[in-house]
């Protein structure tokens, strides 16, 4: 059951692909979260600070993991094309223009999972081969 | 003078506006100013209108960047304040964890914060990429005596093109000495980031200027720089709040012309600096106003054009109109000269004449010359119409026409004043013996032989002068004058000219007169008929009338024919004046037949021109059916001069009037030739005795012989003898013992006036 959801995963989104070619980045949610799917763009509005709300009307707190994370550069070229970069760029337009902030960071898989388990209005991203109860996948259109 | 004359001057200048060749010239040089002021007044207003708001957007845009700038740096002197102020005595790494887990501090994407013991040597840092000792650091060493914000210049950061910058504030220990310095490290980009290609475009810029005049960063377009220096007192003006000046400026650290503001930060060390490339902001309206010309130019060709076009049919038409014009005048002219000249001979006319004589005699009295005027008058003319023909007429008028003009100078003046009268003005060539050399001239030059239409013989002509001022004063006299002395040389014996003298009798001038009226007499109605009655010799009885033309003229009274017949032979007013004639005594031959109830025979007297007139066999039968009168109660008289004139032609003639069924008589008989032969060669129907012979029967025995004779012819040839002239009662007694058929004369009864006086007058 735990290993189905995520394989259903990959095979719609392909384009979440890690350094590996066995390692797959996924999007995560407290394991008692409502949310089960989001759009690509909604998941990338909300990581890019353009959205504060889940597409139900419930707050949303993205979580990222360290700049220097493989697992953060797949991701947000994942959902977003963004290279860190470009993200850089970003953020760097949105902080200085006060539109918004980045997501607060973590420092790890384990530490994002704990931050998702605390926090039911979190959304963070985690190698898949890391998933455990504490979170639930979320399929991501 | 000039007051009167410039007016004139001016319309005609203003005329010359209306000229195609000016008019259309002038409108298109003042459409084309029009047009050109106009663009070029578009075209300044549109860069004024760029320049304006180039200079509007640039003020605006340094506003809100200074605006974000402060802001930023507000955040990070903030941060810096709080991290000094909370890990004054505690363990750096620790606030700094501390700080970050509750979020307070910048977000470590960007921003590194780190903390450096007195000599620089690195405590703690939100980065692991942080420097481990900044001591020379210039951020670092400013932080030392400084207890404001202290910023570094451009450092090269983690890549090439990348730059960073660093803030720090000093860390004092309990006593207030340095004890080290809290440093922000963030990407100069950040404080560009910001820019925005749709507001400041490719080529503008945006950047931190320190008051050290070292650019802490600069962006134009996508590219990111720092460390450019520039003379910041002359960039940044004086702080003025109200007031932002813009100026338009060769950017020194990159070349570009640009609108560039610049302002220094409340607060903080250093000053925004914006500007929008004139190039690129202009470039719009450049573009615009070069459309506008060669939208103007092309206007401008197309109404050079249009006005050339226009000009051209305008001209055309004016061409045209100018060549009517003239065609109008050169017609009135051919009509004028028509009207002033003679068609036959090509000489000026009397119209001409009397248009000339006038302008002449007026040049000769305010000059006091003299002018004398030749009254030309060709000999026996007549003669050579009525033999020859009018066409051989013609050609003589013609060649004598041609004859004058050579025989006078170029200045003389030749007319043909009508028929065969000329008249010759001579300006300057008055005294008696040049005018007689003229004279001769032209007599010897008219009298030369001529050879016209295979006819060979000499005409002469009779010349009258007169001249101003000594024979007359006026043109009137001038001519009547040159008349009778015209006059004087015919009766003079005709090929000579004579001058006027006014001692000699001037029979001639009641001539001139008779002439002139017998012309209007018709018109006027002075003629009528009188009537003398003609008698059967046996009976007794009234058998027929003769009609007897009268003249009551207005100012001599009563006429004769004897008198005014000639004039009106030779001039050819005989043949209208017999025409009315016949007219009238065949309307009164009817009226008199009614009257008389009995058959009359109306006698009416042909002269020799009426006989030899082609139409008179046409007019009589127009004037017969038009009075109704039977053709044989009319009788023709024609004198046998007449008919031995011409014997072939009268018998021709005869036998035509005879064919209309209308009576000849024989007239005049046994006045001149006497010839009985006469009535053996002409087919007639009465023989009428000439007066003079019946009245002279008693003494000449030939015409008592004629008498006899004629009415013994009478009898045996079957014509009636009319005995004219019978005054006496022996003499009615002779004719009757003779067995004459009829007489007319004083002895029966004088002429009598018309029926009715009436239907004298033809309608």
């Amino acid at each position: 059951m735990m290993l189905a959801k995520p394989l259903r995963v990959l095979g719609i989104v392909g384009a979440l692909m890690a350094g590996t070619a066995d390692a797959q980045v996924v999007t995560v949610v407290a394991a008692d979260s409502p949310i089960d799917t989001l759009s690509r763009r909604e998941v990338a509005n909300i990581f890019l600070g353009k959205a504060r709300q889940f597409p139900d009307g419930r707050p949303a707190q993205p979580i990222d993991l360290p700049e220097t994370s493989a697992q953060r550069s797949a991701y947000y070229l994942a959902i977003s094309d963004k290279h860190p970069a470009d993200l850089k760029a970003y953020w760097s337009k949105m902080i200085f223009t006060g539109r918004g902030q980045p997501p607060p960071v973590v420092d790890d898989a384990e530490a994002m999972k704990n931050t998702l388990a605390r926090q039911p209005n979190a959304i963070g991203y985690i190698d898949d081969a890391a998933l455990d109860a504490r979170v639930k996948v979320v399929v991501v259109r | 003078m000039q007051p009167q004359h410039s007016p004139t001057h001016r319309t005609h200048r203003l005329g010359r506006l209306t000229e195609p060749q000016v008019l259309f010239p002038a409108l298109a040089l003042l459409l084309l100013g029009v047009l050109w002021f106009t663009t070029a007044s578009l075209v300044r207003l549109e860069l004024a209108n760029a320049r304006a708001a180039a200079v509007a957007s640039t003020r605006e845009l340094t506003e809100t960047y200074e605006a974000q700038v402060v802001r930023a740096l507000r955040e990070i002197d903030r941060t810096l304040k709080l991290v000094a102020h909370v890990g004054r005595d505690a363990d750096p790494a620790q606030t700094l964890s501390q700080l970050a887990g509750h979020g307070l501090l910048l977000p470590s994407l960007l921003f590194t914060v780190s903390v450096a013991d007195a000599q620089g040597t690195l405590l703690a840092s939100t980065s692991s990429d942080a420097p481990s000792q900044v001591a020379g650091r210039d951020y670092f060493e400013a932080a030392r005596g400084t207890t404001r914000l202290s910023i570094g210049t451009p450092a090269p950061g983690a890549t090439a093109d990348d730059w960073m910058l660093s803030f720090s504030r000093p860390l004092r220990d309990t006593s207030g000495d340095f004890s080290g310095a809290v440093t922000i490290s963030v990407p100069a980009s950040y404080f560009v980031s910001g820019y925005e290609a749709a507001k400041l475009g490719r080529d503008g810029f945006a950047g931190l200027l320190g008051s050290d005049g070292i650019f802490r960063t600069g962006r134009s377009g996508d590219t990111v720089t720092a460390g450019m220096r520039t003379d910041y007192a002359q960039l940044v003006p004086d702080n003025d709040v109200e007031h932002l000046p813009v100026r338009l400026n060769v950017n020194d650290w990159d070349g570009v012309e640009r609108y560039t503001a610049a302002r220094e930060l409340y607060d903080f060390p250093v000053a925004v600096v914006v500007g929008l490339s004139a190039a690129e902001q202009l470039q719009p309206a450049h573009a615009r106003g070069r459309t506008y010309l060669l939208r103007s130019t092309a206007a401008s060709i197309l109404l050079v054009a249009l006005m050339a076009l226009l000009g051209r049919l305008s001209w055309q038409l004016q061409q045209s109109r100018q060549r009517a014009a003239r065609e109008q005048i050169a017609h009135a002219e051919r009509i004028e000269y028509i009207a002033q000249h003679d068609s036959l001979t090509g000489l000026p006319n009397r119209s001409f004449f009397s248009h000339t004589l006038h302008q002449m005699l007026a040049l000769a009295r305010r000059h006091q010359r003299p002018l004398a005027l030749l009254f030309l008058d060709l000999d026996r003319f007549k003669l050579i119409n009525d033999t020859l023909g009018h066409d051989a007429g013609d050609a003589l008028l013609k060649e004598v026409a041609r004859r004058l003009t050579d025989a006078v100078r170029a200045s003389d003046i030749v007319v043909r004043l009508a028929g065969d009268e000329f008249v010759v003005l001579l300006p300057e060539q008055c005294d008696e013996s040049s005018l007689t050399v003229v004279a001769q001239r032209i007599l010897s030059a008219v009298g030369k032989p001529y050879d016209v239409l295979g006819h060979q013989f000499r005409v002469t002509v009779s010349v009258g002068i007169s001249r101003y001022p000594d024979d007359a004063e006026d043109e009137e006299s001038l001519i009547k004058h040159a008349d009778a002395a015209m006059y004087h040389a015919k009766e003079s014996g005709r090929n000579t000219f004579h001058m006027y003298d006014p001692s000699a009798p001037q029979p001639s001038l009641e001539r001139l007169s008779l002439e002139s009226s017998l012309r209007q007499a018709l018109e006027r109605h002075e003629f009528n008929l009188h009537y003398q009655e003609q008698r059967d010799l046996n009976s007794g009885e009234v058998t027929g009338v003769e009609a007897l033309l009268r003249w009551q003229h207005p100012q001599l009274g009563l006429v004769l024919p004897h008198q005014f017949l000639p004039l009106a032979e030779e001039s050819g007013l005989i043949l209208p004046i017999g025409r009315w004639a016949i007219e009238t005594a065949c309307r009164h031959g009817v009226t008199l037949q009614t009257t008389h109830g009995r058959p009359l025979t109306m006698c009416v007297n042909l002269s020799a021109r009426q006989f030899a007139d082609p139409h008179l066999t046409q007019e009589l039968k127009n004037i017969l059916d038009a009075s109704g009168l039977e053709p044989q109660r009319l009788e023709l008289g024609i004198a046998e001069s007449v008919l031995l004139a011409n014997v072939e032609q009268a018998m021709t003639v005869l036998g035509r009037i005879r064919a209309l069924g209308v009576r000849v008589a024989i007239d005049n008989f046994g006045a001149s030739y006497s010839s009985l032969s006469t009535l053996n060669r002409f087919r007639f129907d009465t023989v009428n005795i000439d007066g003079s012979v019946v009245r002279n029967y008693e003494h000449s025995p030939e015409d008592q012989k004629l008498t006899e004779a004629t009415i013994a012819m009478g009898r045996n040839l079957a014509f009636t003898v009319v005995a004219e002239g019978v005054e006496t009662e022996d003499q009615a007694k002779f004719l009757r013992d003779r067995a004459c058929d009829k007489a007319q004369g004083y002895y029966f009864g004088a002429p009598a006036a018309p029926p009715s006086a009436t239907d004298t007058r033809t309608d």
